[in-house]
């Protein structure tokens, strides 16, 4: 009771006078859909380089550059998302799948890792961004030569991620860009109203908001006595920092796109966060063990929460809503 | 936007007034359900207990197949229960100790080698406690030459802190009765012999007196763990009074549990990223080939929920005042949405259970890397479960309850907190 009874109280001293206005479709043009667009575009330029040169060292700006693109959008799960997102980015992979799959492809030279178009059918394991950083980064798997398995493997996988990038593009453009627009109208099924668009969009925020501080940075952290460094994201590459702040930034790009007011504490909190974040001296978070450096990895955690509380604050107290239910909800 | 919150506005003053169905009495129903729920799963888990010690006085194949029976006739009535997790907090604390999955079952007993060894993520992956009377866990030496409950429970269970070193619920008992299953996404579940039982020179796998002690133990410890939950919901009970202490606040836990169940647990984990990942160990039950009735249950206690009706093992009903009522008082559109959404979702989970059991098509045939059919049974009921989930959200705003999120929100409660 306590909780609804403030829910009630909260809605008493929003400011009901103004009228509010969230912007679904700002959302839309100025972030989602220039996001996908840039993904798509970052994987295509990936695969071009795979097939001019496949070894490691020659394709790790570019699949730099494509995560950076897909940062903005990563923690999006609806429509084209909702399914498309998965293959692109399946992590954590608490069971280690990726590395036995890929061990298997390339010890068995499975065919299927040869045939672009076939691959789509392989495990999302082996499919997207996590099991290229292994291939580019671990030194298990980056050695390969040109002309190899690994090498025509690389190639598969970096014009497979091209093709799922241009399909998230392609179905977020051409088709469910249009359901939110339209929430509300005759014949849309999945919004039947303005309000359920923009709650829609704003679970897609804070959902992301809590991966990144629960599961981004909790899985390194781990207790006290027992950090695990190398539950890191992407800690091979060394962008474990990196995806934390921009993942952080595109929730919150995508906050200041769907308000069409100031969120001054939101932006402050954002801020703040990439100040802290210079404190930490190893951007894979591979030190955890060390107090100091835990310390500034748990400022950050909480740092990342209070970004979330801000916009909690600036955007669903101020329209008087609360997220949905987000696909984080298992266990 | 602007409609939407001063209509809340509006009924946040007007709720007390609108009630006709009593919302204490559709919480009272729900608790009631759970209550029979979990009585249900404690019965058929002393069925279990009973069969585990006929297996163990008596190895042969009738009583191995009477134990699995016995399991599988036990995991019925508790998948019904499972909606109860997310929203009672008492039932979520509590929850790992009986149904956590996926584990490494390698900790519990011997493996194929195509199994792997110790992984990155989990280096006790392969201990084998059966076989190893004393083992390093974590830079301890571990005694565990007495196979007790205790030991399962304190000791073995995530040991180390990670989550799949499950030792005890119902997986680690269905291991201990199946073995893993080698056949893929072929035809085929787990293949264990009675003869692992067997003590003497007939005994195969090893261990078999150790083995018998942990199948006893775990199952003990089955049966506890459901006695603990079982008097939580009966009269007085922690979990029933805590969702009882407030009738709105009841009504939130009762749809949080039906949402987070239906979309994040069911549809994401469990259903959608087995399919994409292709592996049949990615199945809930992947040691007995049961997944599409544990798919199926689950569904039936979501909808168990929303209809405050519950069909018990014994065929007698528990019913009362439900959710639809309440629903159907503010808006009969909704609930008629809300139901035909949960039939659906039934038809198509249906539909997986009919095809493993009469067509003999199995959930982990279904997971099989380009086996398009078995992708359009499972995505039917993932597609199902996510539609039902918006249908809910609907139903939170319409009865103005809109704070689902439990957990980890203090900016509601108290604004100035954040920018302290």
């Amino acid at each position: 009771m306590k909780k609804s009874l403030t829910f009630c109280a909260a809605l008493l001293c929003a400011p009901l006078a103004a009228p509010l206005q969230a912007g679904v479709p700002e959302a839309l043009s100025a972030h989602i859909l220039p996001g996908f667009a840039g993904f798509a575009q970052a994987a295509e330029t990936l695969a071009g380089a795979a097939q001019a040169d496949c070894t490691a060292g020659s394709l790790q700006d570019a699949w730099m550059h494509a995560f950076d693109q897909w940062n903005a959008v990563a923690d999006i799960h609806i429509g084209p998302s909702e399914t498309g997102a998965l293959p692109v980015a399946f992590w954590p992979d608490s069971r280690g799948f990726t590395p036995k799959t890929l061990q298997r492809m390339i010890s068995g030279e499975e065919e299927i890792g040869l045939d672009p178009v076939a691959y789509g059918d392989v495990s999302i394991a082996a499919r997207g961004l996590y099991p290229l950083e292994f291939m580019l980064y671990d030194p298990e798997f980056a050695g390969y030569e040109k002309g190899s398995y690994s090498c025509t493997l690389v190639q598969t996988m970096t014009r497979d991620l091209a093709r799922q990038a241009a399909a998230l593009d392609a179905g977020w453009e051409g088709q469910f860009a249009n359901v939110l627009r339209t929430a509300g109208q005759e014949g849309n099924a999945t919004y039947m109203g303005e309000d359920e668009a923009v709650r829609a969009l704003y679970t897609q925020i804070l959902t992301g908001l809590e991966f990144t501080a629960d599961t981004r940075l909790g899985r390194p952290l781990g207790t006290f006595e027992r950090p695990r460094p190398t539950r890191a994201e992407a800690w091979r590459s060394g962008r474990s920092l990196r995806n934390v702040l921009l993942d952080s930034k595109g929730a919150y790009d995508m906050a200041a796109a769907l308000a069409d007011w100031e969120l001054p504490k939101s932006k402050e909190a954002l801020d703040r966060l990439f100040e802290l974040a210079e404190r930490v001296e190893d951007p894979s978070f591979q030190t955890v063990d060390d107090p100091s450096e835990r310390l500034h990895v748990e400022i950050l955690q909480q740092q990342v929460r209070a970004l979330s509380d801000a916009l909690e604050l600036e955007i669903g107290l101020r329209l008087g809503i609360q997220p949905g239910f987000n696909s984080g909800d298992g266990d | 936007m602007k409609f939407l919150t001063t209509s809340a506005l509006a009924l946040c003053i007007a709720a007390p007034a609108l009630a006709g169905t009593d919302k204490a009495a559709v919480v009272e129903t729900y608790a009631n359900i759970a209550q029979a729920g979990y009585e249900d799963s404690l019965s058929t888990a002393k069925a279990l207990k009973d069969a585990v010690a006929a297996l163990i006085a008596a190895p042969s194949e009738d009583t191995l197949a009477g134990a699995r029976e016995a399991w599988l006739a036990a995991r019925n009535p508790y998948q019904q229960t499972e909606v109860f997790r997310f929203g009672n907090p008492i039932v979520d604390e509590w929850e790992g100790k009986v149904n956590a999955w996926p584990l490494d079952e390698g900790l519990i007993d011997y493996v194929d080698e195509s199994y792997g060894g110790a992984s990155d993520e989990n280096p006790f992956a392969a201990s084998n406690v059966i076989a190893n009377p004393t083992l390093e866990l974590a830079g301890q030496e571990v005694d565990a030459t007495l196979i007790t409950p205790e030991l399962i429970a304190d000791t073995l269970n995530e040991a180390d802190g990670i989550e799949t070193n499950v030792a005890r619920g119902y997986h680690a008992i269905e291991f201990l009765l199946w073995g893993q299953d080698l056949n893929g996404t072929e035809p085929g579940a787990g293949e264990r012999p009675y003869t692992d039982y067997v003590v003497g020179d007939e005994c195969t796998g090893g261990n078999c007196d150790r083995r018998a002690a942990y199948l006893t133990s775990v199952t003990q410890l089955l049966v506890s763990d459901l006695e603990e939950m079982a008097a939580n919901w009966a009269e007085d009970g922690a979990a029933r009074e805590e969702v009882s202490a407030n009738a709105d606040a009841g009504i939130v836990a009762m749809l949080t549990g039906m949402g987070s169940l239906s979309y994040g647990e069911q549809a994401g984990e469990r259903m959608r990223l087995g399919l994409m990942l292709n592996d049949p160990e990615e199945e809930h039950d992947c040691f007995s080939d049961n997944t599409h009735n544990s798919h199926f249950y689950d569904g039936k206690g979501i909808q168990n929920v929303y209809l405050g009706s519950y069909t018990r093992v014994d065929g007698s009903t528990v019913e009362g005042p439900s959710l639809s009522d309440l629903v159907s008082e503010t808006s009969p559109e909704l609930d008629a949405e809300m139901k035909g959404k949960l039939d659906a979702t039934m038809t198509a989970l249906g539909a997986i259970k009919t095809a493993a059991e009469e067509e003999g098509f199995a959930y982990d045939q279904m997971l099989e890397a380009g086996n398009e059919k078995g992708e359009a049974l499972i995505m039917g009921g993932v597609n199902g479960l996510i539609d039902q989930t918006r249908t809910i959200e609907r139903i939170v705003t319409t009865l103005e309850l809109d704070n689902l999120e439990f957990e980890g929100s203090d900016s509601l409660d108290n604004p100035n907190a954040v920018f302290q």
